[in-house]
């Protein structure tokens, strides 16, 4: 009676493992189909950063937004609100906006704007504490009197995908006194560090992560978790 | 308070001096043009400090703005110079 | 001094290329208010227009000559530079035709029907404009004569190539 109970229990968790079985095997081709759309969206995006401030589409968008940054800018700068100092900002405005349209926007964002300058400004007093206390590490290792610093250089391969979060990222680093950015070559950062704590501080990703968070990127599938799960269920069969 | 800006502006001098040593003594010229961009932060925050001392800010931060912009541009063009004459 | 012209079109540096490519527009915006305010606040003319060929040698240095020829080659250098001088003269001749004495903005009033002061403030603003223009393109152009040596970057092969044969 056991042994029976025992052949029909085994009998439907086997059922139940072809069933995962054929989840896990159509989950795995949404995933590489997907993987193989971002890497090529991710060739297309880096492609586009090297060729410069060339492709840029939608133009007059591009002009009418230049066009209220810098009104704005010239309302700030000159304190005159009178009508002869407003006609010449906006003329003065116009002329710029036609001249120089395309720098401003030039790599066109996946991400709404406002998410992103929220995000920013809730990232800038974590990036002040950071400077605050490395300012302590820093001038412990300049003022003890062997001055214990291991100067070395790190590269890393960073996961951010756009040319203003890599920008981003390397004025962080190197605002933090400690570490430089030296170069970015192609995908991978070079980064001068003062000291063993500091190039571990670097490493473990905490201002990466915080940095791709605010830009909204590098949140896609990853594949590997999927091929690791198969391979669990193929190995249990 | 003008008293603790001129105060301020002294400590800031003695900084500008110490990064001057490295101008007049610095072992090649990278040393030299890291300097002077360093002793261009330092003036452009003692600017600031004379107009705030003759209460006349507004025209300062013009004239600050200017410089800092000068600063920059100069940095820029003398590291692409000394990058093509290592070629 | 060739190749320091081509090594800027050959190197790719990210950092300094975004950040140059937000900046320009605001510094080119700074520098026209310096001309504009030059009767409030220090600047004028000349000031203004040498921010403004500043950021013109900025794009050079960091994008490349083809970028900085699309805004403003040569020869529309050599055009704006003669501009600035054209305006610059061109109101004083006014001034004259208008039965004054050269230069004398005082006499513009009877064409823009404001009264004596506005007048000369309106004809110092013209001609700080002028210099601005003319200061500007004088700028960009001595450094593309000192930085290129006279010979465009993709032109020094072809005087290789005919002067080897």
């Amino acid at each position: 009676m056991e042994v029976t109970l025992l052949i029909q229990a085994t009998d439907d968790a086997f059922q139940v493992m072809e069933k995962a079985k054929m989840q896990a095997v159509g989950i795995l081709d949404t995933a590489t189909r997907l993987t193989s759309e971002t890497r090529t969206i991710q060739e297309r995006k880096l492609k586009a950063i090297f060729k410069g401030a060339h492709e840029s589409q939608s133009g007059f968008l591009n002009f009418v937004a230049t066009f209220a940054i810098l009104i704005i800018f010239w309302a700030v700068l000159s304190g005159k609100f009178d009508a002869f100092h407003m006609t010449l900002g906006i003329l003065c405005s116009l002329v710029i906006a036609w001249l120089s349209h395309d720098l401003l926007f030039a790599n066109v964002r996946i991400g709404d704007i406002r998410v992103i300058v929220q995000r920013f400004l809730i990232y800038i007093p974590w990036h002040l504490y950071q400077i605050f206390l490395s300012n302590f590490h820093v001038a412990y290792l300049a003022l003890s009197p062997r001055m214990p610093i291991q100067p070395e250089i790190i590269r890393f391969k960073t996961k951010l995908e756009s040319d203003i979060s890599w920008v981003a990222f390397a004025n962080s680093i190197t605002l933090t006194p400690g570490t430089v950015t030296v170069d970015i070559e192609g995908n991978e950062f070079v980064v001068h560090a003062l000291s063993k704590k500091v190039a571990d501080d670097l490493n473990a990703g905490e201002m990466e992560d915080r940095i791709a968070h605010i830009f909204m990127e590098a949140d896609h599938i990853y594949i590997q978790d999927v091929l690791d799960v198969s391979r669990i269920f193929s190995a249990l069969k | 308070m003008d008293y603790f800006f001129a105060a301020v502006g002294l400590c800031l001098c003695m900084l500008v001096l110490l990064a001057l040593y490295r101008v007049v003594f610095g072992p090649g010229i990278f040393n030299r043009v890291a300097a002077i961009s360093a002793i261009g932060t330092k003036t452009l925050v003692i600017l600031l400090i004379f107009g705030l001392l003759y209460q006349r800010i507004d025209m300062f931060i013009d004239i600050s703005m200017v410089y800092a912009l000068l600063n920059f541009i100069g940095c820029v063009a003398a590291a692409k110079y000394l990058e093509s004459r290592q070629e | 001094m060739n190749g320091f012209a081509e090594m800027i079109i050959k190197t790719e540096d990210i950092i300094v290329k975004t950040i140059a490519r937000i900046l320009i527009p605001f510094i080119q915006l700074f520098s026209l208010y310096v001309i504009m305010h030059g009767h409030y606040s220090p600047g004028g003319g000349f000031q203004g227009g040498v921010i403004m060929g500043a950021s013109l040698v900025l794009l050079f240095l960091t994008h490349g000559y083809e970028e900085s020829k699309e805004r403003m080659s040569e020869k529309a250098a050599i055009l704006f530079s003669s501009t600035g001088v054209l305006i610059y003269s061109g109101i004083g001749l006014l001034c004259l035709l208008l039965l004054g004495n050269y230069l004398d903005y005082g006499r513009l009033s009877l064409i823009l029907n404001v009264d004596l002061a506005h007048a000369r403030s309106l004809g110092i603003l013209g001609v700080e404009i002028g210099v601005g223009f003319a200061v500007m393109a004088v700028m960009f152009s001595i450094f593309l004569d000192i930085s290129t040596g006279g010979i465009e970057p993709g032109e020094e092969k072809k005087n290789e190539k005919a002067s080897t044969r």
